[in-house]
C-alpha cells in the first residue's frame, strides 16, 4: 500500500474530478455501489466498472496504483468464489462485483484526500472516533515509512543468516516488536503536540470548495443514471438480459475513447 | 479470519443491515466509555495503534492473500472498548483502499472488535493462569483461539446468509442442468442468481452459496494463517513484556511514556 501515491495524486491533481466537492463523490460512490450491489448480471456490473476505469484513466489518475489495489480484493473473491460460488458465472460475478466496488472506493481516495472524504463523516460521528480518524491518517505515513524500511532490513539480516529460517524469523518479530514501540512513542510524542496546541477534542477539517458546482451535479446525476439502468436490469432482468451487452459495449467504447484522450499530450 | 473477505452483494440486506446498526451502536457505547477518561491521551494512542493494525492488514505476506492482523496486540494495547473503535477506524479506512467492502463495514468492525475484546480477555486469562514468565505462550494461545472463534463467526455469517442448502449444487460449475458453464453469453443469458429472493433462473431456481465447501476452505487454509499470527503476536508480545511490560500487562498507557525525541520527520 503506497498512501505516499494516494496523497500525491488527491492533493496534487488537477482534474476536474479532483475539483470536486466530497460530498458529491461520496454520494456518486453511494449510488455507483448501490447500482453494482443489487446487480445479478455480470454485463451490467462489468460496464460499471469500464466505466469507473473510464473516470480513473480521464482524470489521469496513476494506472498502475490504481488498478493494483482493486486487483487486490479481487484475489480474495476469487478465493471465495473457489470457495463457496455454486457455479462458474456466479464466482464471475463476485469477483466483478468486489473490483468494480473496490475500483469506485480507490478513484474516490485517489481524487478526494483523505480529511475531506473524513469531514462529512465527522458531523456524524461521535468526536472522539473522528478525531481518531485524522490521527490514524496522520500515523499511517509515518508507520507506513517506518515499515518499509524494517522490511529492507528484514532482507538485509536474512540475508546475512541465509539457512537459518529461525534467526530469520526472530529478526523479523524483534523488529515488528520495534515497530509496536516506535507506534506507542509516536503516540506520545503526538499526545504532547496536541497539548501544546491546546487540543481539548474536536478536530475540526476546513471543508474544501467545489470548483465547479455543476460539474458536482453532472457526476451525481451520471451516477444516478447508472443506478437507474442497473435497477431497470435488476427489476426486468428476464426480458432486458438479452441486451445486457449494449452498456457493457457503451462503456467499453467510453473506455476506449477516454484511453485514446489521454494519449493526446496536454 | 480477522476481517471478512466477503465481496459486497453477496450477503442479504437484512443482515448488512444489522451489521451496521449494532456496529454503530458499539462505536457510540465505546465512545461514551472513553469520554469518561482523559480523552486527549486516548486520541493519539487511537489513531498510531489503528494506524498499525491498518499498515499490517494491507501488506500481504504470502502469495495467498495472507496478511497479518495485530488484532489481538491492538487488544492486548487498548482493551476491548477502545479496540471497538479503532477496529471501525481500521475497517472505513481499509474499505476505501478496496480491502473488505464497503457495504459490510459493520460486520467487519463487529468481528475485529470481538477479535480485539476476546484476544485481550484470553491474553489476560492465560497471563494469570500460565504466570507472567510466560506472556509468549499466553500470547500465541489466545491468539490462536481468537482466531478460531472468529472464523467460526465468519462461517456462521455465511450460513446465516445463505448457504443452508448449497448441496443441490456442489458440483458448481460442472452442474450439466447449469446453463451458464457453456459459454453463457451464446444465447445471451448473462443474469444469475446468488441468493434468495432473485428473479428465477430456468434450471436452478435457487444457486445458494457453498456452506460446506466455504467451511472446508477457511478451516484448511485458516490455521496456517493462525499459526503464523500466533507466531508473530507472541514474539511481538514478548519483545513489548521484555522492554515495556507495563504497556502489555496495563492493558493501555498507564504511565505515560518518554521516548527520546525522534528523527522520524513530521509531515
Amino acid at each position: 500500500m503506497d498512501v505516499r501515491a494516494i496523497d500525491l495524486s488527491a492533493t496534487s491533481g488537477r482534474s476536474r474530478l479532483h475539483g470536486a466537492s466530497a460530498t458529491a463523490k461520496l454520494t456518486a460512490l453511494a449510488l455507483v455501489l448501490a447500482g453494482v450491489v443489487l446487480q445479478q448480471n455480470v454485463l451490467i456490473v462489468a460496464a460499471c466498472g469500464l466505466l469507473l476505469a473510464a473516470l480513473a484513466v480521464g482524470s489521469r489518475l496513476p494506472l498502475r496504483a490504481v488498478f493494483g489495489l482493486a486487483a487486490y480484493p479481487g484475489i480474495f473473491a476469487v478465493v471465495f468464489a473457489l470457495a463457496a460460488a455454486p457455479d462458474l458465472l456466479t464466482g464471475a460475478l463476485f469477483v466483478a462485483r468486489a473490483v468494480t466496488a473496490a475500483l469506485g472506493a480507490i478513484v474516490l481516495v485517489f481524487v478526494t484526500p483523505y480529511p475531506q472524504v473524513f469531514a462529512p463523516l465527522q458531523k456524524v460521528l461521535p468526536e472522539v472516533v473522528g478525531d481518531a480518524m485524522l490521527m490514524t491518517y496522520r500515523s499511517l505515513f509515518l508507520l507506513a515509512d517506518k515499515f518499509e524500511h524494517l522490511r529492507l532490513a528484514i532482507r538485509l539480516r536474512s540475508g546475512l543468516s541465509h539457512g537459518q529460517p529461525v534467526r530469520a524469523a526472530r529478526a523479523s518479530a524483534s523488529a515488528l516488536g520495534s515497530l509496536v514501540l516506535y507506534a506507542l512513542d509516536l503516540s506520545q510524542r503526538e499526545y504532547d503536540v496536541l497539548r501544546l496546541r491546546g487540543y481539548e477534542g474536536g478536530l475540526r477539517i476546513s471543508r474544501r470548495a467545489s470548483a465547479s458546482r455543476p460539474f458536482d451535479a453532472a457526476l451525481v446525476l451520471a451516477a444516478a443514471s447508472l443506478f437507474a439502468v442497473a435497477l431497470v436490469f435488476r427489476l426486468a432482468g428476464a426480458t432486458l438480459t438479452p441486451y445486457s451487452w449494449l452498456p457493457a459495449a457503451l462503456a467499453a467504447s467510453v473506455l476506449l475513447v477516454t484511453s485514446a484522450w489521454r494519449l493526446v499530450p496536454r | 479470519m480477522s476481517h471478512i473477505h466477503i465481496p459486497d452483494g453477496v450477503l442479504p440486506w437484512w443482515l448488512v443491515g444489522a451489521g451496521w446498526v449494532l456496529a454503530l451502536a458499539l462505536v457510540w457505547y465505546a465512545s461514551r466509555r472513553a469520554r469518561a477518561s482523559e480523552v486527549r491521551r486516548k486520541v493519539p494512542l487511537l489513531g498510531v495503534v489503528a494506524a498499525l493494525v491498518l499498515v499490517a492488514m494491507s501488506t500481504e505476506i504470502v502469495p495467498i492473500a495472507y496478511h497479518v492482523n495485530l488484532t489481538v496486540v491492538a487488544g492486548v494495547l487498548l482493551g476491548p472498548w477502545l479496540g471497538a473503535i479503532a477496529a471501525f477506524i481500521v475497517v472505513v479506512m481499509l474499505a476505501l483502499l478496496g480491502h473488505g467492502g464497503i457495504t459490510v463495514i459493520g460486520l467487519n468492525t463487529l468481528m475485529i472488535a470481538t477479535e480485539m475484546a476476546l484476544g485481550w480477555a484470553l491474553f489476560r486469562l492465560m497471563v494469570r493462569l500460565l504466570g507472567r514468565a510466560r506472556v509468549r505462550w499466553a500470547a500465541a494461545i489466545a491468539t490462536v483461539l481468537t482466531l478460531a472463534v472468529t472464523t467460526t463467526l465468519l462461517v456462521g455469517l455465511v450460513a446465516l446468509g445463505g448457504g443452508g442448502a448449497a448441496t443441490g449444487r456442489e458440483t458448481g460449475a460442472l452442474d450439466p442442468n447449469s446453463l451458464t458453464f457453456a459459454n453463457p453469453f451464446s444465447s445471451g443469458v448473462v443474469s444469475v442468481n446468488t441468493l434468495r429472493g432473485a428473479e428465477p433462473a430456468p434450471a436452478t431456481p435457487e444457486a445458494p452459496l457453498s456452506l460446506g465447501r466455504f467451511a472446508l476452505v477457511v478451516y484448511t487454509l485458516g490455521p496456517i494463517g493462525w499459526l503464523i499470527e500466533a507466531l508473530i503476536t507472541a514474539s511481538i508480545l514478548g519483545y513489548a513484556m521484555r522492554v515495556r511490560p507495563q504497556l502489555v500487562l496495563g492493558g493501555t498507557l498507564v504511565v505515560p511514556l518518554r521516548g527520546p525525541v525522534g528523527d522520524e520527520g513530521w509531515h
